[in-house]
């Protein structure tokens, strides 16, 4: 009987497992690798060049930039999604009627791909005919138009601006889900002893929503280490690299130029960061259930 | 007969204090409903704009702008992208890649889920954390290795890297969604399945299945709908048009057609109207999947 199960349990593991380990976890590995390595993308061979590519990474500008447009990026992520998800989740959650088609309008974008996305937003920016240069124009603001993608100083803001537009439905929907999950009992016991709805939300419900809070501040800055499609669609990274990021960076320096150690490196870096809020996710969501089970 | 005044005060003062009150909730309740209303419809402008272009034939674009309603339902644009061949390849060789990748890392999911749920071992939970910890690898970590392995065993320009990637990526998320619901099915059911003499197999098959539906169709519409949607993996692994993807696909002919913004909004309507058929009929599953995958670990 154990020894069956035993059977069982391997028979069950075997495919899954090494699919994982070799499409996942095996060229995790080969990416350090090759990180020590020249590979140019083409030749089936290749030079240990150490740390080079590190060194390189440290004293190169571009990769300066595209770490301090990430970080901008997370920023954003963490403020304007998060904020605005709480906030939509919060006034939909007062079962106003017609709240669900409001709620759909809200995630639709969720199910659109960022290629898609990424067009859409390109004829909003779009110089002439683009709707923000005909708004604009419109309430008499001639002067702030501009070739929003063109410009160096507003291409990363409005690659993000398309972007947030996407994520601010799926903070709404994990923080709706995490509202569902918050006892009426609780508020109505708050609003007796004369709580009022900020003091309510503020000591009652924002505590409640941990966990939830935990899920889109991760998925936020995940999310963010993640952003190549939409950037990729919209600006390619530039003007003059002014939108790149992490992700876009790696992908420029190894599919671009073949630089396929720098890459790797690169991606190492990536890598490192992600680890970071693995570990964060990991640990904070060890404590919930701690608290909850 | 004193008090019946007071009463009747107390009475007057307490309507007039709850008329108030429903006064003010009714006041805070139409300015939620106008602010609302005003920030969908700025939110939804970006779709909209999409939908109303692509019925419009160029000379109307060139005359209205982009963003005025059409004068009628032309179908021209759907016709000119759908009779360009590509569109065609493209969208089949999304289907060819989505649906067998989204069956098989479900399939696959399930096993692990089975697995951690039921027959836990040790380091299973080790494991299980490996595993789940994929959902947040950015795809970047992995692209030069694998850009090498496809290329080296002769699988660059096919659909099969795709698929195989997909299935990869996609267990993370099937494993944790199916163990957790494996989790909340109640032991004994296991338990009088094996005293009946049923094996491991035979209670994954005709026990966990048939009440894990509702959990399947959750992790269907969320991998068909992240699979679909892909832009990366195709971009990597794909050069020639009979091996692109739609949404690669879509930015490759955005070159063909730059003038033809009617077209181009067709072909952004095309390539997403699978995922919009989730998204109207099945959006209750695809929800729950966005926030089943996120709430618990």
């Amino acid at each position: 009987m154990a020894r069956s199960q035993r059977l069982w349990r391997i028979g069950f593991l075997a495919i899954p497992l090494t699919l994982y380990f070799m499409i996942v976890i095996v060229p995790l590995v080969y990416s350090f690798f090759f990180s020590l390595t020249d590979w140019n993308g083409f030749n089936p061979e290749y030079n240990f060049v150490g740390l080079g590519n590190f060194e390189r990474i440290f004293s190169d500008p571009l990769f300066g930039n595209a770490i301090k447009n990430t970080v901008i990026w997370i920023a954003i992520a963490l403020t304007v999604p998060f904020l605005g998800g709480l906030g939509l989740a919060l006034i939909l959650h007062q079962g106003l009627r017609g709240a669900n088609l409001y709620k759909s309008l809200f995630y639709l974008p969720i199910c659109l791909s960022l290629a898609v996305i990424g067009q859409i937003w390109i004829w909003i920016y779009q110089p002439r005919w683009g709707l923000l240069n005909l708004t604009l124009n419109g309430i008499g603001l001639e002067d702030a138009t501009r070739a929003w993608l063109g410009d160096p100083h507003t291409a990363l803001a409005a690659v993000m601006l398309a972007w947030v537009w996407q994520q601010l439905g799926l903070g709404m929907v994990i923080f709706l889900a995490g509202l569902t999950s918050v006892p009426t009992e609780l508020t109505d016991a708050a609003q007796i002893d004369g709580a009022n709805y900020w003091q309510n939300l503020r000591y009652v419900v924002v505590p409640l929503l941990q966990p939830s809070t935990v899920v889109v501040v991760a998925l936020a800055v995940i999310n963010s280490l993640k952003s190549f499609d939409i950037v990729y669609i919209m600006t390619g990274g530039g003007p003059f690299h002014s939108s790149d990021t992490l992700a876009m960076f790696m992908y420029d320096e190894s599919f671009k130029k073949y630089y396929m150690g720098y890459g790797s490196a690169i991606s190492v870096v990536l890598f490192l960061i992600a680890l970071v809020v693995i570990a964060f996710y990991f640990r904070q969501i060890r404590a919930l259930e701690r608290i909850y089970d | 007969m004193t008090d019946l005044p007071l009463n009747r005060y107390a009475q007057e003062d307490w309507d007039r204090l709850a008329a108030r009150q429903a006064r003010q909730q009714r006041i805070v309740q139409i300015v939620l409903y106008v602010t609302l209303t005003i920030l969908v419809i700025v939110y939804s402008m970006p779709s909209i704009g999409v939908l109303i272009t692509s019925f419009k034939s160029n000379a109307e674009i060139s005359r209205a702008g982009l963003w005025s309603a059409p004068a009628q339902l032309n179908f021209a644009n759907y016709e000119e992208a759908w009779v360009n061949g590509n569109v065609r390849t493209y969208a089949l060789n999304s289907f060819l890649v989505t649906i067998p990748a989204t069956a098989l890392s479900i399939a696959l999911g399930v096993l692990l889920g089975y697995v951690f749920s039921q027959m836990p071992f040790r380091g299973s939970e080790a494991l299980f954390i490996v595993i789940v910890a994929g959902m947040f690898f950015p795809p970047q970590i992995v692209l030069v290795p694998l850009f090498r392995l496809f290329n080296t065993i002769g699988l660059y320009d096919t659909l099969w890297p795709m698929i195989i990637v997909h299935v990869a990526f996609g267990l993370p998320i099937c494993t944790l969604i199916t163990r957790n619901f494996f989790a909340t099915v109640p032991s004994a059911l296991r338990e009088a399945a094996i005293i009946d003499g049923a094996n491991e197999g035979q209670i994954l098959v005709q026990v966990m299945l048939p009440i894990s539906l509702p959990a399947l169709a959750v992790l269907a519409t969320l991998q068909f709908t992240w699979i679909w949607n892909d832009f990366l993996w195709p971009l990597i692994f794909t050069q020639s048009d009979s091996s692109r993807t739609i949404m690669v696909g879509l930015i490759t002919l955005k070159g063909q057609y730059s003038v033809a913004w009617g077209v181009q909004g067709a072909m952004s309507v095309i390539a997403s109207l699978p995922t919009l058929f989730i998204f109207i009929f099945f959006q209750r599953y695809f929800i729950s999947g966005l926030t089943l995958g996120a709430v618990k670990g």
